[in-house]
């Protein structure tokens, strides 16, 4: 290792070791937290575009396996970053455990991220996961890597900042659940994971572009398959934004220690 | 030499429209500081490095909002708090600041050994020097053959010891311990009254919350007294008998407080 990047990790140890626990978090439970949500996914793709896409046109030129393959493993990394955080923060809140990583010497933004870490770990465990099953099983291509790139990681710094922020803001599991279940998910199936809004009637089809996860999914998409409802700039620049307004919030959040601290 | 710790001033109002704990809530109208519970109003304490000082007073007295604003738990309201010198947020200070809190507070997902190594961590340690220090503080608190076990799994006292071992893992020289015995057999309180005034005898300067008063008595070179967030005497447990012409520690304190009612 390098003395440069020896002295950086010895600055910030507090900061390794937060993101060393969240990690081991995620890994201890890893049937719960990276084989479960793996599962369900493949199990779409499986049912939705194996047994039932054959008797569905392609979209755009694209078979339908292929075409759900991005969306929902957009929407299963979402859901795992998001999850995963708002679970963790929110558990560490209720036994009040966070006390030993508040009272640690720690910069405010250390704790955020440390925080943040264990989301981005499982969301990117299952990603792989299901491009590693889906490749073999639809063939699906990755056409432009750098946008791919790009989305993956507003994705993960969007959803992992989420979870942080409801994590600190939620005072029953109920409330932590509420945000996933009526909001990620139902924008998720809103935002075509499985089919295009291109083919939308209006005014659904105006609609959908209010979702902003169906930005999110389109500049997947275009990632995997090089194609979208919408141009490639706006789907990334939306996302871009919303992370940047989740990380701003999370920040402000950490800096002024409110919520956090009574 | 600075005081081990110096509080000038402190006030803590709860729920004061700065957030207010309620999920989805409009900001409350009315001046930040005004409205909600005062636990803790203009305190001023300062505890001489290497002493072993206690804070007595009923529940509600103040005690634990007085250690978490040392401990940069919760936001105060007003007033300075400095450890060795250094305000208490800096970054220098907390590394020097160890907390045993009244309540467990253990990590659900992490192990005895865990537990010490990950907070080492959080406190700066290298993970050589984490290893060797969770090691000895297993040894000393005699955690070694629970070192795989979790938190959630360990009986009460061992849950305690792991508490107090944890809060000491960092080699803190203000160690902070909220209620440490509460809720522990006699053995194991004699236990850790014996390790408590070993690392006094090695220069830890130590500020003890209890409701136990003979702990007081017999662990503290000198207490304070408080009632409603506000100190109303200080003096060595000798000193309060006899300011409140009691014959225990007991009394003096029923009278201090009975004084105030």
């Amino acid at each position: 290792m390098s003395t440069a990047r020896a002295g950086l990790l010895d600055r910030h140890r507090g900061l390794v070791a937060l993101c060393a626990r969240e990690s081991d978090r995620v890994l201890k439970l890893w049937s719960q937290t990276i084989v479960a949500p793996v599962l369900a996914s493949f199990l779409f793709i499986v049912v939705f575009g194996l047994s039932l896409g054959g008797r569905i046109r392609g979209i755009g030129g694209v078979d339908y396996e292929v075409f759900i393959v991005p969306g929902l493993i957009a929407m299963a990394m979402a859901q795992a970053a998001y999850a995963n955080n708002s679970s963790s923060v929110f558990q560490a809140r209720s036994d009040r455990y966070i006390n030993d990583v508040l009272s640690a010497p720690m910069r405010p933004w250390e704790v955020n991220l440390g925080l943040a870490f264990g989301g981005v770990v499982r969301a990117l465990a299952i990603g792989v996961a299901l491009l590693a099953l889906a490749v073999p099983v639809t063939g699906v291509p990755v056409r432009e890597p750098l946008v791919l790139f790009v989305a993956t990681v507003s994705l993960l710094v969007l959803f992992a900042s989420l979870g942080v922020v409801v994590g600190v803001y939620a005072e029953t599991w109920d409330q932590h659940g509420f945000v996933n279940n009526i909001v990620i998910l139902p924008l998720s199936f809103l935002g075509g994971v499985f089919y295009s809004v291109e083919l939308l009637p209006s005014p659904w089809h105006e609609v959908s572009h209010v979702n902003p996860i169906f930005f999110l999914i389109n500049a997947m998409r275009y990632g995997f398959l090089g194609t979208s409802d919408v141009p490639i700039g706006l789907a990334l620049g939306v996302t871009a934004a919303l992370a940047l307004a989740c990380v701003a919030w999370s920040a402000a959040m950490f800096r002024s220690g409110r919520r956090l601290k009574a | 030499m600075p005081d081990a710790l110096s509080i000038r001033g402190l006030t803590k109002r709860y729920d004061d429209g700065r957030g207010d704990g309620r999920w989805f809530r409009l900001r409350r109208r009315g001046e930040p500081g005004t409205t909600g519970f005062l636990a803790v109003r203009d305190f001023d304490l300062e505890i001489e490095a290497g002493s072993f000082f206690g804070l007595l007073g009923p529940n509600g007295a103040g005690k634990t909002t007085i250690i978490s604003a040392v401990c940069n738990l919760i936001r105060v309201t007003a007033g300075e708090i400095a450890i060795f010198g250094e305000p208490h947020d800096a970054l220098a200070a907390r590394r020097i600041v160890g907390l045993a809190e009244q309540d467990v507070n253990l990590d659900r997902f992490l192990d005895v050994e865990e537990t010490l190594l990950y907070h080492g961590g959080y406190f700066g340690m290298s993970r050589a020097e984490a290893r060797r220090r969770a090691g000895e503080m297993m040894d000393v608190f005699d955690l070694r053959a629970k070192a795989g076990v979790r938190a959630p799994k360990l009986s009460g006292g061992m849950r305690r010891r792991l508490l107090l071992a944890r809060a000491l893992m960092h080699e803190p020289r203000l160690v902070i311990l909220d209620e440490p015995t509460a809720g522990v057999d006699f053995e194991l309180r004699l236990e850790l009254w014996r390790y408590i005034r070993r690392l006094h005898d090695q220069g830890t300067t130590i500020l003890l919350t209890t409701h136990y008063l003979e702990e007081a008595d017999e662990l503290c070179e000198e207490i304070a007294l408080i009632r409603d967030g506000r100190l109303i005497a200080r003096d060595t447990a000798d000193g309060l008998r006899n300011l409140y012409g009691a014959d225990s520690l007991a009394d003096a304190y029923v009278r201090a407080m009975g004084s105030l009612s």
